[in-house]
């Protein structure tokens, strides 16, 4: 790397090179058995340099660095307009755990054995389900370095456990899956729970009800809280849309936007959780970041260059690997949980829904906050119970409207894809359709 | 690629005994260039090498991918060693005539011959014409061109080399009605053609306009109705509604499905035909071999309305006891090849736009695309521009609409087919955590009955 450091300290300003070194291992089965075993190996760099208030970026993995620095010089005639410095060396120590790499050390056998018991407990129960079932195991080192003086290394860990269930009765395909991840082995109660709520899912889930009718309450799980209202929801938060003048959240800092049961953190520094970092990508200490607090907007989460076009400084929330330019992006994302059971809400209901996955979501116009998408796996609400699943019906509406005016919130809330935790929640802004 | 990898190949192949062993080493060179809001935000060109090695033992898989060729013996080793882990019974793989061969990209007008001055120049161009009106908030210009270098070679004897080059340009404009954001846009590509991207101001301007429109277009309220889709909107409903099913990586461990997708099986009415097939030339999902070195082919999928056929790897045509058709494709060297779409087409009909248009008297008529997805049997995909419909006539400009179906009722709600067949290549496909893969799609006008819509 010394050829592209001495290019670099001759022709710009500032500069700045990320190198990344990962191995995957991933054991999965495909109905029922044992399909596959990987192990990928992957290492590349990626250089941001600064002259006249102009960045260029470029990524490799190809380490002909004479061919890089060509093409470099030639991108340097074509940068991208920023006034950014980047970061010198941080004080702010923080600590959060986010490597072990322990599991690596396991026997196949171990993960394969976990995988196999545990489809076997919905084959006992469901014994014409046809089972997928992974483990991927991931460990990362990366290097940053800039002109300033910063020079980080950083050893990250990661494992996550999928399982899912496939039945069908006629033309009717049902498929429900679980997913958990960590830093560290996903301990045998966390898997068994997983497993015992997906067989749970999928007794239920057998019956198919009528869709209730338009108007009725709307309750969402954990998972169909994130995939319906917040992923739309957090685009307008992300520094990209912001700086853009594209969010609707644009200069409504501190401004009541949301109903005040609803209060959102970003925290980056959980110890163990697969989104955690120290640093964020451009090597700026990590920190938590309010993004709602009893319904006022407080912050969206940016990187530097985004933070400096929206006069405001880094939340240190720039992601990168070697195939992208740094983006802000969501770490660990928390909502404080209310003061109803879940079970409450469930009683409390004559006839509603319980929506927890969607399929299509995030494919329309997410800037407004607008979702629709057709409920994939919904339980219909009857008299206070789940009575079973709804089919061929659709959600929409609005996150911005959905989040204004909320009925409830549960005091129970889960963990969904690792890197969230995130309680049940009832609105009725929605709209259904069948 | 500079370097002659004959030599490490072949002793890769010969090490360790398996049923089946192969490797790939590819690279590849992209230059993006990226727009959002009112500037350029990025120019980058990224280079990328490595390589794969892939055996089957036992009835399983093993898999590894490096980046430093010279480990490919022992990384190939190293995944014979992890297929061992499988002991489910074993089967033969579908081997087809060896080939030696090495095969130049498909070019009509090169995008590497043409400056990246050149580019940005067009680009700001049209950057500028997005801009040029004031209600006009933003725009967002992604342009690419990847050239795709794969050498591959199995141990049945095959030495396929193969290079790919592919262009993309997205181009939209962002308007506001003083609440919600509001875009509209289009989405091209090409298999080695830059001039794809060339003189396409009216297009671009025609963006603005809509984007304007649809300030003040209302929503729709969720209904079941009839949809007239245009040919873009059409070819992702075929590739999300029906083609994925039709991928035998679904159904060839899954005997209830198998009974479900029974070839003979009557799925559409009788002017449905769909095809899919990369040897169809130079479209993006156009190749002569596939991921696994079979010969690419075009594969009659449904034949007025009956299903006749389904998309095939190795491994599913040989344990479906099925011909092969080279369906096997992986998005880089990192990936296992799986079973995937190339160019997915409805075939001409027998009426005209206008036929379907003026028989419909309430509905509504879809156009372009956001994207679609497809669970099982389920499916959504969502339009990018919806029109009313009334007494024949189209009517009012709405705000775009997400559309929802079942493979076993859509299909046959499909009434009206015209003979106005087109090719969208503006999009990828996403599977396995393997996107966006280069695919076609394509269709004349379709009507369906009875379509779930609800505001997108």
């Amino acid at each position: 790397m010394e050829k592209i450091e001495n290019l670099l300290k001759d022709q710009f300003e500032q500069h700045e090179i990320y190198e990344e070194e990962n191995e995957y291992k991933s054991i999965s089965f495909e109905s029922n058995k044992l399909k596959e075993l990987s192990i990928k190996q992957s290492k590349g760099f990626a250089v941001r340099a600064i002259k006249d208030s102009g960045l260029t970026f470029s990524s490799s993995s190809n380490y002909d660095l004479d061919k890089f620095n060509s093409n470099f010089l030639e991108l340097s005639e074509y940068p991208t307009k920023t006034n950014i410095k980047f970061p010198k060396k941080d004080h702010k120590e923080n600590n959060a755990k986010i490597y072990s790499g322990d599991e690596f050390l396991l026997e196949n056998h171990f993960f394969i054995d976990k995988l196999d018991s545990n489809i076997k407990k919905i084959l006992k129960k469901f014994p014409d389900a046809l089972c997928d079932a992974e483990f991927d195991l991931g460990l990362g080192k990366s290097f940053l370095k800039n002109s300033n003086g910063l020079n980080l290394k950083s050893n990250e860990s990661g494992i996550s456990f999928f399982i899912s269930a496939q039945t069908i009765n006629g033309n009717d395909m049902l498929n429900i899956y679980s997913y958990a991840s960590s830093v560290k082995m996903i301990e045998d109660e966390i898997i068994n729970s997983l497993t015992r709520k997906l067989i749970e899912n999928l007794s239920i889930a057998q019956n198919i009800k009528e869709t209730p009718s338009k108007g009725c309450p709307v309750i969402f799980t954990p998972h169909g809280l994130y995939q319906t209202i917040l992923s739309p929801l957090l685009v307008s938060f992300n520094g990209t849309n912001l700086s853009k003048n594209l969010s609707k959240l644009c200069n409504k800092e501190n401004e009541k936007i949301f109903d005040e049961k609803i209060t959102i953190r970003d925290n980056p520094l959980i110890d163990f959780s697969p989104s955690s970092r120290n640093y964020d990508g451009e090597g700026i200490s990590s920190q938590i970041n309010t993004l709602i607090e009893k319904g006022k907007f407080i912050t969206g989460l940016f990187d530097l260059k985004t933070a400096n076009e929206y006069k405001c400084d880094s939340t240190g929330s720039a992601v990168r690997s070697v195939h992208t330019n740094t983006f802000p992006s969501t770490s660990n994302l928390i909502m404080d949980a209310g003061d109803t059971h879940i079970n409450k809400m469930i009683e409390q209901i004559d006839e509603g829904i319980l929506v927890d996955h969607l399929l299509g979501a995030g494919q329309g116009n997410e800037l407004s906050g607008d979702f629709s998408a057709n409920i994939s796996l919904g339980y219909k609400i009857e008299k206070g119970k789940l009575v079973g699943r709804v089919k061929n019906t659709m959600i929409s509406g609005n996150s911005f409207k959905a989040l204004s005016n909320v009925e409830n919130i549960s005091i129970e809330n889960e963990n969904v894809y690792g890197s969230l935790q995130l309680p049940f929640l009832q609105t009725s802004n929605v709209e259904i359709s069948s | 690629m500079e370097k002659n990898y004959k030599n490490i190949i072949q002793e890769s192949l010969r090490n360790k005994k398996a049923n089946y062993k192969e490797i790939r080493i590819e690279e590849t060179v992209s230059t993006r260039i990226n727009y959002n809001g009112k500037t350029r935000e990025n120019v980058s060109i990224n280079s990328h090498f490595g390589g794969s090695a892939r055996s089957m033992s036992n009835g399983g898989w093993g898999f590894t991918s490096f980046n430093e060729i010279e480990q490919a013996p022992t990384k190939m080793n190293e995944s014979i060693e992890l297929a061992n882990f499988s002991n489910n019974p074993s089967f033969k793989i579908h081997s087809n005539s060896s080939k030696k061969i090495s095969l130049p990209a498909e070019l009509k007008k090169d995008p590497r011959s043409i400056t990246l001055s050149e580019k940005i120049s067009l680009l700001d161009h049209y950057k500028d014409i997005l801009l040029k009106d004031k209600k006009i908030q933003g725009c967002e210009i992604v342009y690419g061109d990847t050239e795709r270098k794969v050498i591959f070679a199995d141990s049945e004897g095959n030495e396929i080399e193969q290079s790919f080059i592919h262009v993309i340009l997205r181009i939209a404009a962002n308007s506001s009605d003083g609440n919600d954001l509001l875009q509209s846009g289009f989405s091209i590509g090409s298999l080695g053609d830059y001039s794809i991207v060339e003189n396409l101001d009216e297009k671009v301007l025609e963006c603005t306009k809509k984007s304007i429109d649809l300030i003040k277009a209302p929503k729709i309220t969720g209904q079941e109705t009839t949809v007239v889709l245009d040919q873009i909107l059409a070819g992702v409903f075929v590739h999300e509604a029906f083609g994925h099913l039709s991928e035998a990586d679904n159904v060839y461990e899954n005997k209830r499905l198998q009974g479900i997708l029974k070839l003979g099986k009557k799925f559409g009415n009788s002017d449905l035909n769909i095809t899919d097939g990369a040897k169809i030339p130079n479209l993006r999902g156009s190749y002569e071999y596939d991921d696994e070195g079979t010969p690419s082919s075009v594969t009659p999928l449904i034949r007025e309305g009956v299903l006749v056929g389904r998309l095939h790897s190795k491994e599913t045509a040989s344990k479906m006891s099925e011909a092969p058709t080279g369906n096997a494709r992986a998005i880089s060297y990192a990936y296992p090849p799986i079973v995937r779409m190339t160019n997915t087409i409805i075939e001409n009909g027998s009426n005209t736009k206008e036929e379907i248009i003026n028989d419909t008297k309430d509905g509504l008529y879809v156009k372009n695309w956001y994207g679609g997805m497809t669970e099982h049997e389920m499916f959504t995909f969502s339009s990018a521009e919806t029109y009313k419909i009334e007494n024949g006539e189209i009517k009012e400009t709405l705000r775009p609409v997400k559309l929802s179906g079942n493979l076993f009722t859509t299909l046959k709600n499909i009434n009206g087919i015209a003979n106005d067949l087109e090719i969208n290549q503006g999009g990828g496909c996403g599977k396995g955590g393997q996107s966006p893969l280069p695919v076609s799609n394509g269709s004349p006008h379709i009507r369906i009955n009875n379509c779930l819509v609800s505001s997108g």
